[in-house]
Protein backbone atom coordinates (compact mmCIF):
# COMPACT_ATOMS: atom_id res chain seq x y z
CA UNK A 1 0.00 0.00 0.00
CA UNK A 2 1.43 3.41 -0.86
CA UNK A 3 2.15 6.43 2.15
CA UNK A 4 -0.73 8.56 0.65
CA UNK A 5 -0.52 10.28 4.04
CA UNK A 6 3.40 11.13 3.56
CA UNK A 7 2.68 11.83 -0.79
CA UNK A 8 0.47 14.33 0.76
CA UNK A 9 2.22 15.31 4.30
CA UNK A 10 5.58 16.24 5.32
CA UNK A 11 4.52 16.99 8.63
CA UNK A 12 2.80 14.03 11.34
CA UNK A 13 -0.96 14.42 11.96
CA UNK A 14 -0.46 14.53 15.80
CA UNK A 15 2.14 17.38 15.69
CA UNK A 16 -0.09 19.05 13.08
CA UNK A 17 -2.59 19.18 16.03
CA UNK A 18 -0.32 20.84 18.02
CA UNK A 19 0.72 23.30 15.75
CA UNK A 20 -2.72 24.53 15.73
CA UNK A 21 -2.96 24.83 18.91
CA UNK A 22 0.34 26.71 18.97
CA UNK A 23 -1.43 28.81 16.34
CA UNK A 24 -4.46 29.27 19.04
CA UNK A 25 -1.80 30.36 22.02
CA UNK A 26 -0.25 32.63 19.44
CA UNK A 27 -3.42 34.38 18.55
CA UNK A 28 -4.38 34.68 22.31
CA UNK A 29 -1.14 36.39 23.26
CA UNK A 30 -1.66 38.63 20.55
CA UNK A 31 -4.69 39.59 21.94
CA UNK A 32 -3.53 39.85 25.31
CA UNK A 33 -0.99 42.05 24.32
CA UNK A 34 -3.02 44.40 22.37
CA UNK A 35 -5.49 44.57 26.35
CA UNK A 36 -2.39 45.30 27.62
CA UNK A 37 -1.43 48.04 25.54
CA UNK A 38 -5.05 49.35 25.46
CA UNK A 39 -4.66 49.51 29.42
CA UNK A 40 -1.09 51.29 29.21
CA UNK A 41 -2.95 53.97 26.77
CA UNK A 42 -5.88 54.72 29.57
CA UNK A 43 -2.94 55.28 31.87
CA UNK A 44 -1.10 57.49 29.77
CA UNK A 45 1.81 55.49 29.70
CA UNK A 46 2.55 56.16 26.12
CA UNK A 47 6.12 54.00 25.54
CA UNK A 48 4.64 51.02 27.07
CA UNK A 49 1.38 51.18 25.16
CA UNK A 50 3.60 51.08 21.84
CA UNK A 51 5.93 48.28 23.69
CA UNK A 52 2.87 46.26 23.53
CA UNK A 53 1.66 46.98 20.32
CA UNK A 54 4.97 45.91 19.15
CA UNK A 55 4.38 42.71 21.23
CA UNK A 56 0.69 42.18 19.94
CA UNK A 57 1.79 42.12 16.34
CA UNK A 58 4.76 39.83 16.42
CA UNK A 59 2.81 37.60 17.94
CA UNK A 60 0.48 37.43 15.06
CA UNK A 61 3.34 37.41 12.84
CA UNK A 62 4.53 33.92 15.11
CA UNK A 63 0.77 32.74 14.53
CA UNK A 64 1.29 33.73 10.72
CA UNK A 65 4.64 31.76 10.55
CA UNK A 66 3.08 28.78 11.87
CA UNK A 67 -0.19 28.98 9.64
CA UNK A 68 1.81 29.13 6.91
CA UNK A 69 4.06 26.55 7.78
CA UNK A 70 1.17 23.62 8.17
CA UNK A 71 -0.63 25.15 5.15
CA UNK A 72 2.88 25.07 2.70
CA UNK A 73 3.54 21.54 3.97
CA UNK A 74 -0.26 20.24 2.70
CA UNK A 75 -1.75 20.48 6.10
CA UNK A 76 -5.06 22.24 7.16
CA UNK A 77 -4.22 24.79 9.46
CA UNK A 78 -7.40 26.36 11.39
CA UNK A 79 -8.01 29.80 11.87
CA UNK A 80 -8.19 30.74 15.67
CA UNK A 81 -10.84 31.60 17.79
CA UNK A 82 -9.94 33.96 20.62
CA UNK A 83 -11.67 34.14 24.07
CA UNK A 84 -10.75 34.98 27.31
CA UNK A 85 -9.04 37.94 26.89
CA UNK A 86 -8.22 39.91 30.32
CA UNK A 87 -8.55 43.64 30.08
CA UNK A 88 -8.07 44.19 33.98
CA UNK A 89 -4.87 45.26 35.56
CA UNK A 90 -3.82 46.90 38.79
CA UNK A 91 -0.63 47.68 37.88
CA UNK A 92 1.97 48.48 35.03
CA UNK A 93 3.94 45.84 37.25
CA UNK A 94 1.13 43.32 37.29
CA UNK A 95 1.10 43.86 33.75
CA UNK A 96 4.73 43.00 32.80
CA UNK A 97 4.83 40.22 35.23
CA UNK A 98 1.82 38.68 33.44
CA UNK A 99 3.58 39.06 30.38
CA UNK A 100 6.66 36.96 31.49
CA UNK A 101 3.87 34.39 32.52
CA UNK A 102 2.71 33.98 29.40
CA UNK A 103 6.02 33.97 27.57
CA UNK A 104 7.01 31.34 30.05
CA UNK A 105 3.78 29.50 29.46
CA UNK A 106 4.61 29.74 25.36
CA UNK A 107 8.14 28.82 25.45
CA UNK A 108 7.14 25.57 27.35
CA UNK A 109 4.57 24.94 24.78
CA UNK A 110 7.38 25.23 22.13
CA UNK A 111 9.69 22.26 24.04
CA UNK A 112 6.75 20.39 24.34
CA UNK A 113 6.02 20.44 20.63
CA UNK A 114 9.45 19.76 19.72
CA UNK A 115 9.89 16.65 22.26
CA UNK A 116 6.59 15.23 20.32
CA UNK A 117 8.68 15.84 16.83
CA UNK A 118 11.44 14.25 18.45
CA UNK A 119 8.88 11.11 19.69
CA UNK A 120 7.73 10.74 16.21
CA UNK A 121 10.75 11.43 14.20
CA UNK A 122 9.34 14.93 12.53
CA UNK A 123 12.60 16.54 12.52
CA UNK A 124 11.00 18.81 9.67
CA UNK A 125 9.06 20.30 11.90
CA UNK A 126 11.68 20.29 14.75
CA UNK A 127 13.92 22.65 12.45
CA UNK A 128 11.53 25.12 11.94
CA UNK A 129 10.90 24.87 15.66
CA UNK A 130 14.09 26.06 16.06
CA UNK A 131 13.33 29.57 15.30
CA UNK A 132 10.81 29.85 17.95
CA UNK A 133 12.99 28.39 20.64
CA UNK A 134 15.37 31.16 19.92
CA UNK A 135 12.43 33.66 19.83
CA UNK A 136 11.42 32.84 23.13
CA UNK A 137 14.63 32.83 24.86
CA UNK A 138 14.86 36.72 23.81
CA UNK A 139 11.46 37.23 24.72
CA UNK A 140 11.75 36.05 28.21
CA UNK A 141 14.83 37.87 28.59
CA UNK A 142 13.13 41.06 27.32
CA UNK A 143 10.33 40.74 29.62
CA UNK A 144 12.71 39.85 32.92
CA UNK A 145 14.20 43.42 32.18
CA UNK A 146 11.36 44.85 32.09
CA UNK A 147 11.08 43.92 35.55
CA UNK A 148 14.35 44.75 36.45
CA UNK A 149 13.55 48.22 36.24
CA UNK A 150 10.70 47.74 38.51
CA UNK A 151 13.37 46.62 41.23
CA UNK A 152 15.86 49.12 40.74
CA UNK A 153 13.44 52.37 40.06
CA UNK A 154 10.54 53.60 42.06
CA UNK A 155 6.82 53.89 41.01
CA UNK A 156 5.58 56.36 42.87
CA UNK A 157 5.26 60.09 41.83
CA UNK A 158 7.37 60.76 38.53
CA UNK A 159 8.92 57.34 38.85
CA UNK A 160 6.33 55.28 37.01
CA UNK A 161 6.78 58.43 34.28
CA UNK A 162 10.13 57.75 33.89
CA UNK A 163 10.12 53.94 33.94
CA UNK A 164 7.87 53.80 31.25
CA UNK A 165 10.01 56.26 29.23
CA UNK A 166 13.05 53.52 29.79
CA UNK A 167 10.63 50.76 27.77
CA UNK A 168 11.70 51.23 24.44
CA UNK A 169 15.41 50.22 25.79
CA UNK A 170 14.43 46.91 27.32
CA UNK A 171 14.18 45.32 23.55
CA UNK A 172 17.22 43.42 22.88
CA UNK A 173 19.30 44.57 19.90
CA UNK A 174 19.00 41.56 17.64
CA UNK A 175 21.15 40.87 14.79
CA UNK A 176 19.70 40.77 11.52
CA UNK B 1 -9.13 -1.16 -2.91
CA UNK B 2 -7.26 -1.59 0.49
CA UNK B 3 -9.21 -1.68 4.15
CA UNK B 4 -7.81 0.52 6.87
CA UNK B 5 -9.80 0.01 9.43
CA UNK B 6 -13.65 -0.79 9.81
CA UNK B 7 -15.91 -0.08 12.74
CA UNK B 8 -19.03 -1.11 13.85
CA UNK B 9 -20.73 1.27 11.16
CA UNK B 10 -18.26 2.53 9.28
CA UNK B 11 -15.20 1.71 6.80
CA UNK B 12 -12.47 3.65 5.29
CA UNK B 13 -10.56 2.53 2.12
CA UNK B 14 -7.35 3.43 0.95
CA UNK B 15 -7.32 3.38 -3.05
CA UNK B 16 -3.87 3.62 -4.73
CA UNK B 17 -4.53 4.20 -7.99
CA UNK B 18 -6.50 7.06 -7.53
CA UNK B 19 -4.48 8.46 -4.46
CA UNK B 20 -7.90 9.00 -2.35
CA UNK B 21 -9.33 7.24 0.52
CA UNK B 22 -13.37 6.03 0.44
CA UNK B 23 -15.20 6.27 3.58
CA UNK B 24 -18.64 3.71 3.87
CA UNK B 25 -21.44 4.94 5.62
CA UNK B 26 -24.53 2.57 6.16
CA UNK B 27 -26.05 3.86 3.34
CA UNK B 28 -23.54 5.64 0.83
CA UNK B 29 -19.93 5.69 0.10
CA UNK B 30 -18.30 8.95 -0.41
CA UNK B 31 -14.61 9.61 -2.03
CA UNK B 32 -12.19 12.12 -0.36
CA UNK B 33 -9.05 13.83 -0.84
CA UNK B 34 -6.36 13.48 1.62
CA UNK B 35 -7.22 17.16 3.02
CA UNK B 36 -11.10 16.12 2.74
CA UNK B 37 -9.83 13.53 5.29
CA UNK B 38 -7.97 15.68 7.19
CA UNK B 39 -11.12 18.07 7.79
CA UNK B 40 -13.59 14.98 8.32
CA UNK B 41 -10.55 14.54 10.75
CA UNK B 42 -10.83 17.81 12.80
CA UNK B 43 -14.89 17.53 12.41
CA UNK B 44 -15.18 14.32 14.17
CA UNK B 45 -12.18 15.51 17.19
CA UNK B 46 -14.76 18.61 17.62
CA UNK B 47 -17.69 16.39 18.47
CA UNK B 48 -18.54 17.11 22.04
CA UNK B 49 -19.71 13.76 23.50
CA UNK B 50 -19.38 14.48 26.71
CA UNK B 51 -22.42 17.02 25.37
CA UNK B 52 -24.77 13.75 24.53
CA UNK B 53 -24.92 13.20 28.01
CA UNK B 54 -25.09 16.07 30.59
CA UNK B 55 -28.22 17.55 28.34
CA UNK B 56 -26.69 20.39 26.76
CA UNK B 57 -26.92 18.38 23.38
CA UNK B 58 -30.58 16.76 24.41
CA UNK B 59 -31.58 15.61 20.94
CA UNK B 60 -28.41 13.43 20.62
CA UNK B 61 -27.48 14.39 17.02
CA UNK B 62 -24.76 15.69 14.81
CA UNK B 63 -24.59 17.29 11.32
CA UNK B 64 -21.30 16.94 9.40
CA UNK B 65 -20.53 18.22 6.27
CA UNK B 66 -18.08 16.88 4.11
CA UNK B 67 -16.55 17.73 0.82
CA UNK B 68 -17.42 21.07 0.60
CA UNK B 69 -20.69 20.71 2.14
CA UNK B 70 -21.31 17.78 -1.29
CA UNK B 71 -22.28 15.73 1.33
CA UNK B 72 -24.64 15.76 4.50
CA UNK B 73 -24.63 13.35 7.52
CA UNK B 74 -26.46 13.22 10.59
CA UNK B 75 -25.47 10.86 13.00
CA UNK B 76 -26.90 9.66 16.50
CA UNK B 77 -25.02 9.41 19.72
CA UNK B 78 -24.19 5.93 19.33
CA UNK B 79 -22.68 6.28 15.81
CA UNK B 80 -20.79 9.25 17.12
CA UNK B 81 -18.77 7.10 19.63
CA UNK B 82 -18.29 4.95 16.94
CA UNK B 83 -16.94 7.66 14.26
CA UNK B 84 -14.59 8.74 16.63
CA UNK B 85 -13.24 5.47 17.53
CA UNK B 86 -13.08 4.89 13.67
CA UNK B 87 -11.11 8.34 12.96
CA UNK B 88 -8.83 7.36 15.51
CA UNK B 89 -8.11 3.55 13.80
CA UNK B 90 -8.46 4.32 10.47
CA UNK B 91 -5.38 7.76 11.12
CA UNK B 92 -3.61 4.94 13.46
CA UNK B 93 -3.95 2.34 10.62
CA UNK B 94 -2.33 5.67 8.15
CA UNK B 95 0.64 5.75 10.55
CA UNK B 96 1.19 2.20 10.90
CA UNK B 97 1.80 2.00 7.17
CA UNK B 98 3.64 4.83 6.64
CA UNK B 99 6.12 3.57 9.25
CA UNK B 100 6.06 -0.06 7.47
CA UNK B 101 6.84 2.27 4.07
CA UNK B 102 10.15 3.99 6.09
CA UNK B 103 11.37 1.20 7.41
CA UNK B 104 11.45 -0.64 4.31
FE1 LIG C 1 5.05 34.18 20.10
FE1 LIG D 1 6.08 36.25 22.58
Amino acid sequence: MKDLVRQKLSIHVDVMDLLNKQIEKEAHSSSAYLAMASWCDHNALSYSADFFYEQAAEEREHMMKIFRYITDNGGTAFSPEVGGVNHDFKSLEEIFETALDQEIAITKSIHNLVGKCRKVNDYTTEYFLHWFIQEQMEEEQTMRRALELFDLMGTDGLGLKLLDERIPQIRDKRPE
Amino acid sequence: MKVLHQSQFFISYQCDKQRCFFIEFPHKTIKLGFCQLLAFRQQVKEIDLEAHFNGQNNHGMEMLMLCNRQHFFVFNTLECIDLKEFVTGTFAMLELNSLLATSV
